[in-house]
């Protein structure tokens, strides 16, 4: 398959079409679960296929190390060119990794200003063009509403589209509300443009779309986390 | 002195630049009574520190050879290897790793976990040096061993234990707790030589308690009797020291020690986890490989540490001095003594061991003997460094030591006469030393061209040949080491045919070419049924390798190529090993250009530390120079930036980064691979070939 089909028949068009068109420039989106559920490599795919499309992308991450990023996208890649038998895999590859950028911070006792700088530094003094950026392993527990806000106001003045991962604990009481917002979540809410939880079935991982900017939200999807490769993939 | 094997450590001293790595170990041969005198690197005396053996790491304040010496502490033999620290010079630490049994690693307590210590670990790692760690420099201000800990930790993976906590840090700095006898340690008398052993001071004690009880949890995982001690209360030293020493020398544990070599604090006790923890040469398996065997194939032996087994010993190290030249050797078998015959496995020649020395530094000691696990020097023996030196009845070879291709290249030219004797015997001499130094004469240009691993790299041998040779050269622009390589297979049909009058020429070759993912040419024979005799099949594969040495587009190697032969066809009289190495030849240069060839070069990974501050400026000029960002990395005020750039645009980059961060950052680079030189860049490279060929045919 060359890639531009490969880009019409990915399953994330339908994670477009439930969220009219996808959060878009200047919005934030964050993708809630507990714990190794598939949040990163959700966000991965989701970067790699903006990848495909021909967009930089910076992932920003707060824990990982560096190298446990990059095996995450040489991981969903290989998947991706198998399941599709991509064409000049190799070339591809070399030729999409060029947008992508790596950048680790560490939290406690960062800023969101020097992030928010050095991510501008990124993308203006190193003429880097982003237009997504991913936020891995950003802990909403230890973040205040206006933190979040700072990024959200950033992707606006830049053109952005911020997708966060939001790690949810089991603390006793329930995960989520009655609604499907994670309690975690709630006080950020009004910050979030979009809101999309992962929750573990048995067979696989159903996806939901919690808050889709102020439109009704369109709830579970047709498209599901695949347990082995924690690809997503639309429902047989 | 003759010492048992368990009473000999081999080990290495490796760290980034400026960590304090020299100075350490010449307090190392102060201490052990080796030296009678400090004298600091750059010294104010002129003499500078006795591991730098050469004038020219004098004049730099770096160390570029590894010299090998031999001190004596608590009734040890420990052989030191000082290992460089400059990243161009790897090929220099690969080597000296190859023979070590165990290292220290030295940091900056305020630099950290550098650029360059990441390098020097993961050669570590790769070699499976068990390692000790020492924070130096906790004088400085600045200072936190502490936080270098968890950076050892984290960055490097290690299971980094503090064997001591600092009293005092900075200007404060007196000395340490050690955490196994729960005493403190004061470094008194002249130099620091008198360390005093005292009640730790109260403010430290619950810390250091607690400090304690990680180190014991730590080292309890490689001991249950230390486990059950601890459970029983009646833990020793002993029994601390011997699960520490297992756990470093499985690789699981790294102790850590504090100091600062420069205030003369901390390097006893460090000399003392030497001994304790580092591993003696029996407890290290070491491998060659047996080029005798049955099957025909080469098989792997492990060596017997044992004097009483036939002698296998590696030539790591040469080095030319005022008395000819001098081969470190390590032995790995058996015993040598003069007048033992021993065969240089690769040329076949053989030898007799004549004066037998140990090194110090400068200075030389003759010895009767040296057996299994000794690190000793030859006089007289010619050979390459690499080379492999056993009893006459053994083929083995010490599995070799990774060399990389060299990536840059400079003509260089004689001033007068005179000196063009002399270079060529520098050359000589350095292409033996050093595996990743090469020389050649260009038949084109008639140039003699050098080719390393950097910019510095060459350098730093230019700056020999004056010195050491007193030949002066003109150097010219530094050329990049292009290559080409086909991307696509095609199929060829080609026929050499001269017969007209005199003995003719007559071979035809038919088959294809395609581009393969790894090494550099394959030559496969898939002809059926003698189309072309048996005996001129190597007469292809040499005429396609002479092929492959200069591609079309730019004069430079192809690489990457498989050739395969289907068929053909020769004639009874006119075939000749000649035609049909014309033939391929031919062949190959019909259907290059149909093979769509492209041009590569060196692409390097380049890693940049600074201030945060200055991040932009430092992702800013790796853009300009066709760099790709691969990640960065910010931890308070301290960024790593780790990019890949093209070697041909890393020319100039220290003077630039100096002037953009007002010389707080700094930058390691090292060969990463060969990628595809963008389209524009490549037609200029061609069109530059093409007119200087056109010059030339003129």
């Amino acid at each position: 398959m060359v890639k531009k089909h490969l880009i019409k028949r990915s399953p994330l068009r339908v994670l477009e079409e439930a969220t009219h068109g996808g959060p878009g420039p200047g919005a934030l989106a964050v993708l809630a679960s507990p714990k190794g559920v598939g949040k990163t490599a959700c966000l991965v795919h989701i970067a790699t296929d903006k990848l495909f499309q021909g967009k930089a992308v910076i992932h920003v991450s707060y824990a990982s190390r560096v190298d446990y990023i990059i095996t995450w996208y040489e991981d969903i890649f290989k998947e991706i060119a198998k399941n599709h038998r991509l064409r000049d895999a190799v070339a591809v590859h070399d030729e999409i990794i060029k947008n992508r950028v790596i950048m680790n911070f560490k939290q406690d006792g960062m800023r969101t200003e020097q992030v928010l700088r050095s991510l501008e530094a990124m993308i203006t003094g190193g003429k880097f063009n982003a237009e997504t950026i991913i936020v891995d392993g950003y802990d909403f527990g230890l973040a205040l509403p206006a933190e979040l806000e700072k990024f959200r106001r950033f992707a606006g003045q830049m053109g952005l589209e911020l997708w966060f991962s939001a790690s949810l604990k089991e603390t006793g009481g329930d995960m989520f509300r009655p609604d499907g917002t994670p309690v975690l979540l709630v006080p950020h809410v009004d910050q979030i443009d979009v809101l999309i939880t992962l929750e573990a079935k048995s067979d696989a991982v159903e996806i939901r779309v919690v808050k889709d900017h102020d439109h009704p939200a369109p709830g579970i999807l047709p498209i599901k986390l695949d347990p082995k490769t924690l690809l997503i993939a639309q429902e047989k | 002195m003759t010492t048992t094997i368990e009473h000999m450590r081999n080990i290495g001293i490796s760290a980034h630049i400026d960590s304090g790595k020299t100075t350490l170990t010449e307090r190392i041969l102060y201490y052990s009574g080796k030296i009678h005198r400090i004298h600091e690197v750059k010294g104010k005396d002129g003499v500078g520190a006795t591991m730098d053996s050469m004038e020219l790491e004098r004049e730099r304040g770096i160390t570029i050879t590894s010299a090998a010496t031999n001190v004596e502490w608590a009734g040890c033999a420990i052989n030191i290897i000082d290992t460089p620290g400059h990243v161009d010079f790897t090929i220099e630490v690969e080597r000296s790793l190859r023979v070590l049994d165990g290292a220290v690693l030295v940091l900056c307590s305020v630099g950290g976990v550098q650029s360059q210590t990441i390098t020097v670990d993961r050669q570590l790692r790769r070699y499976d040096v068990p390692r000790l760690a020492f924070i130096n420099k906790c004088d400085r201000v600045g200072a936190n061993p502490l936080k270098v800990r968890d950076q050892l930790e984290e960055k490097l993976r290690h299971n980094a234990v503090l064997m001591q906590i600092p009293i005092g840090l900075e200007d404060q700095h007196q000395g340490v707790v050690d955490l196994v006898a729960m005493k403190a340690v004061y470094f008194d008398g002249g130099e620091g030589s008198d360390p005093r052993f005292a009640e730790i001071p109260d403010d430290l004690r619950e810390e250091a308690v607690r400090r304690r009880n990680d180190l014991l949890d730590a080292a309890s995982m490689f001991s249950d009797e230390l486990t059950e001690a601890i459970l029983e209360d009646r833990v020793t030293e002993d029994l601390i020291h011997a699960a520490v020493r297992r756990g470093t020398i499985a690789r699981k544990l790294t102790p850590v020690f504090i100091g600062s070599a420069y205030k003369n604090k901390g390097v006893q006790p460090l000399l003392d986890g030497i001994v304790r923890y580092l591993p003696h040469p029996g407890e290290v398996k070491n491998i060659a490989l047996d080029r005798d065997t049955d099957s025909g194939s080469p098989a792997e032996v492990v060596l017997a540490t044992d004097p009483a087994a036939p002698p296998v010993l590696l030539a790591f190290k040469l080095e030319d001095g005022p008395y000819g030249q001098l081969t470190y050797i390590r032995v790995y078998q058996g015993r040598i003594e003069k007048g033992t015959e021993l065969v240089n496995t690769r040329s076949g020649q053989r030898i007799k061991v004549g004066r037998l020395i140990r090194m110090h530094a400068d200075h030389m000691e003759d010895i009767a003997e040296a057996s299994a696990g000794d690190i000793a020097a030859l006089f007289g023996i010619d050979c390459a460094s690499g080379d492999t030196f056993a009893d006459p009845s053994l083929n083995y070879s010490m599995t070799s030591i990774y060399v990389p291709e060299p990536v840059i290249s400079l003509a260089i030219k004689p001033l007068d006469k005179n000196a063009l004797d002399r270079m060529a015997k520098a050359l000589n001499r350095f292409t033996k030393e050093d595996p990743t130094f090469r020389t050649f004469v260009d038949p084109e240009s008639h140039e003699t061209i050098i080719q390393g691993m950097g910019e510095l790299h060459l350098d730093v041998y230019v700056e020999r040949m004056k010195r050491e040779y007193n030949a002066e050269v003109e150097t010219g622009r530094p050329q990049v080491a292009y290559r080409e390589a086909i991307t696509r297979k095609v199929e060829f049909d080609y026929t050499h045919k001269k017969q007209t009058g005199g003995a003719g020429q007559y071979g035809r070759v038919i088959g294809y070419i395609e581009p393969m993912s790894e090494g550099t040419y394959e030559f496969v024979n898939e002809i059926k049924g003698g189309r072309i005799p048996r005996e001129f099949i190597p007469s292809c594969d040499k005429g396609f390798k002479t092929a492959v040495k200069k591609g079309d587009l730019i004069g430079f190697p192809v690489t990457g190529v498989r050739v395969a032969l289907t068929d053909g066809q020769y004639h009874e009289v006119d075939s000749s090993d000649n035609a049909f190495q014309a033939a391929a030849i031919g062949a190959f240069r019909q259907v290059y250009p149909k093979a769509k060839p492209q041009i590569l070069e060196p692409v390097m990974k380049v890693s940049v530390e600074g201030p945060t501050e200055f991040a932009g400026a430092v992702f800013g000029s790796i853009n300009q120079r066709r760099g790709m960002i691969v990640s960065s990395i910010e931890d308070g005020n301290f960024s790593r930036v780790d990019a890949e750039v093209p070697l041909s645009e890393m020319f100039g980059y220290s003077t630039q980064l100096r002037s953009l961060t007002q010389g707080k950052a700094e930058f390691t680079m090292e060969f990463l691979k060969y990628g595809r030189v963008p389209a524009a860049m490549a037609e200029e490279l061609q069109k530059e070939h093409a007119e200087k060929k056109a010059r030339k045919a003129k």
